[in-house]
């Protein structure tokens, strides 16, 4: 299919936003200015601002550890200040948890971001309860997991395929199959590199998508929040892609793989072709959106360096809802 | 609880009203869990609520106990009331991911954005030839998780109130239901109330020496006070009724008053909440002790099927005497 020319810019500077964020972040995270682990979702764009696009406030979603993109998107989309999600990465006072969470646990319920558990993929089991709340209330939202491939390894990703299944529960399960967890090769790690062949049982649709095509993931995730919001109950939506990051330690995939995704298949390459094949921009028009949303993530991160780390107190409030503890 | 009326009821039959009462006062208020609805669950707790409340709210699940504990956070996240039902304590390690890294820590770690007000109703405890997958007493599983309430109640009426109490509050809860103490009976006030959590109860009052218990132990430390009442020992029995976060300041002014403590736990001694009540004791009250703080506690073994091995390592009233003749001494 193909989008109108308005859209597929809105999601091009979508992806733009997500892939310079990750990258000012690698380099503020190797400057040692961001504290505990880095996951960057770079080469995953496209799914990224697909899911980012479809998905309204009043909706759900779990964003997963290479989410940071998508939670700044939602965070800018429906709030306009992406730069809390930078804030807290930073740990900050400013952040969405006031740095309580970090990359891994970055949350807010008013922009429909239900929050990482790095225990990875438990909210496999948690979006069914958010799901459920939906239709016991009649409302027509839609919850929606992002979970990798490896991650589908769990347990609970079968106990939560069957609820979902036997309940008609409103569930949007976006995997993003990238090839590997860690260094685990999909096909090594699983029964099927394909992983809607572990999902086909339960018998609600399961479609494999082009991760790296923004028209493909846009449909895709279109498609599928159409059919929930009917009361069609859950979908499921592999989506193929890769990520730019190796392993800590370095590449240990093969050269010709890497260079295969990055220079043939680079999702914002393609979204680019794409748009100057409609011959209504030209390559400075993209060039001068580049720029722009760069120089916007630099501000976020001289927002982030700039705002006030939490007050130490803050450690010991909220464990308890209504009952402190003692310092 | 101020009710002027109350009723013969088991402890189960208590358990019932108040889930009864809490789906009538709030429609957010379910329960899931597994053979809770027809049937009523495996001990009778949900019977005839299903009838009442229908499926949408008494649901019965497939045998996935993090999806059922999944289901409850993820529904509390939006303000719903789930009270979860895991058949037997002993199961509750499939749910622990859940529990420990979703429930107890979603309000801390998302900055006061999301609360999780679930309740797990739970079997547990031994002494009926359960086995050692049928029988534990989990509340050590949970004493260091931060975020998690632990209840545990010992009478009928207290069953009731905290049960109440558990269902409003706004943290997670994991409701300990001792199995020895389903078919006891006792005065059940009628109608709503609750029972405060985080406060214990005196369930005896004495002079000489102060036993903390919780569950079935507050029972045989209640027989055990009753038989050393004949040779002048004046025994006070505090009923700890919620373990985490515990009411240190009645352990301690009791403490402080009689200047002898022992401490009774069904579960193995070590790591547990004999061990936490015993230190704590000791840190706060080391003036006032006139003997050392004694700990009467499970064996340091997994637990047996037959009933004679299973007696042998399980405290109970003999155990809790010989506790408390050691700090007499
Ligand atoms: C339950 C659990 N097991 C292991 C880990 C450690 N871990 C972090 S990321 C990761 C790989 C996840 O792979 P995948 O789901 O494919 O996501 P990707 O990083 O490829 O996006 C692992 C094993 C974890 N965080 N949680
Ligand atoms: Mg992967």
């Amino acid at each position: 299919m193909t989008l109108d020319i308005e859209t597929l810019v809105d999601l091009y500077r979508d992806m733009w936003l997500i892939r310079a964020f990750e990258f000012g972040l690698e380099r503020e995270f190797k400057k040692g200015n961001v504290p505990g682990m880095l996951h960057t979702g770079v080469g995953q764009e496209a799914t990224q601002a697909a899911l980012a696009a479809h998905l309204q406030a009043s909706d759900a979603f779990f964003p997963d550890h290479r989410c940071h993109g998508i939670n700044a998107l939602a965070q800018e989309k429906h709030q306009g200040d992406g730069e809390r999600i930078m804030a807290e990465l930073f740990g900050r006072a400013t952040g969405v948890c006031s740095g309580k969470g970090g990359s891994l646990h970055s949350a807010n319920p008013k922009v429909g971001n239900f929050g990482d558990n790095a225990v990875e993929g438990s909210y496999m089991a948690t979006v069914l309860g958010v799901a459920l709340a939906y239709q016991m209330r009649g409302q027509p939202n839609v919850a929606c997991c992002i979970i990798g491939d490896g991650t589908v390894g769990r347990g609970e990703f079968h106990e939560s395929l069957n609820m979902a299944a036997i309940w008609k529960l409103p569930v949007l399960y976006a995997c993003v199959n990238n090839g590997y967890a860690i260094s685990m090769p999909v096909g090594k790690g699983h029964a099927s590199a394909d992983i809607v062949d572990l999902a086909r049982g339960y018998g609600f649709p399961c479609e494999i998508v082009d991760g790296n095509d923004i028209e493909a993931a846009y449909d895709a995730v279109q498609r599928a929040i159409a059919h929930i919001r009917a009361g069609n109950g859950p979908y499921f939506l592999e989506f193929k892609t890769w990520r730019w990051q190796g392993l800590f330690s370095g590449e240990f995939r093969p050269p010709e793989e890497v260079k295969y995704w990055k220079e043939d298949r680079d999702p914002l390459k393609l979204a680019r072709e794409k748009i100057l094949a409609q011959g209504k921009l030209t390559a400075e028009d993209l060039e001068r959106i580049e720029a722009e949303v760069k120089a916007e993530i630099e501000a976020w991160i001289d927002f982030a360096k700039a705002s006030p780390m939490p007050d130490p107190a803050k450690a010991t409030a909220d464990v308890y809802v209504g009952w402190e503890v003692a310092a | 609880m101020t009710q002027a009326t109350t009723r013969t009821r088991t402890f189960v039959q208590a358990l019932n009203e108040a889930l009864d009462i809490a789906m009538a006062r709030d429609p957010n208020v379910y329960m899931l869990g597994e053979d809770i609805g027809e049937m009523g669950g495996d001990f009778g707790v949900t019977r005839g609520l299903w009838a009442k409340y229908g499926d949408a709210r008494v649901r019965d699940t497939p045998l996935s106990e993090a999806a059922i504990i999944g289901t409850s956070v993820g529904s509390a996240m939006l303000g719903m009331r789930p009270v979860a039902e895991i058949m037997f304590a002993d199961f509750i390690g499939e749910c622990y991911d859940q529990l420990v890294n979703n429930a107890a820590k979603m309000h801390y770690m998302f900055d006061g954005q999301f609360k999780a007000p679930i309740v797990v109703r739970t079997a547990c405890g031994g002494g009926f030839g359960g086995g050692p997958h049928h029988s534990q007493s989990v509340e050590g599983w949970f004493l260091n998780v931060p975020g998690i309430v632990l209840v545990a109640p010992s009478t009928p009426a207290d069953a009731k109130g905290l049960l109440l109490a558990s269902i409003e509050n706004d943290n997670p809860i994991i409701f300990l239901e001792h199995k020895a103490l389903y078919r006891i009976k006792g005065e059940v006030p009628e109608g709503y109330y609750t029972t405060p959590l985080r406060k214990a109860a005196v369930a005896r009052a004495g002079s000489d020496v102060t036993v903390v218990a919780t569950m079935k132990l507050v029972h045989e430390a209640l027989a055990a006070a009753a038989e050393l009442e004949k040779e002048g020992v004046s025994v006070e029995v505090i009923d700890l009724r919620t373990i985490r976060p515990y009411d240190a300041e009645t352990v301690l002014e009791s403490v402080r008053k009689t200047g002898r403590a022992v401490v009774a736990n069904e579960a193995p001694k070590i790591g547990g909440l004999a061990a936490e009540l015993s230190a704590t004791i000791s840190e706060e009250c080391f003036h006032d002790l006139k003997a050392p703080v004694a700990r009467v506690a499970g064996l340091d073994t997994p637990i047996p099927f037959s009933l004679v091995l299973e007696k042998y390592i399980l405290p109970g009233k003999e155990q809790v005497i010989a506790g408390i003749r050691s700090v007499m001494k």
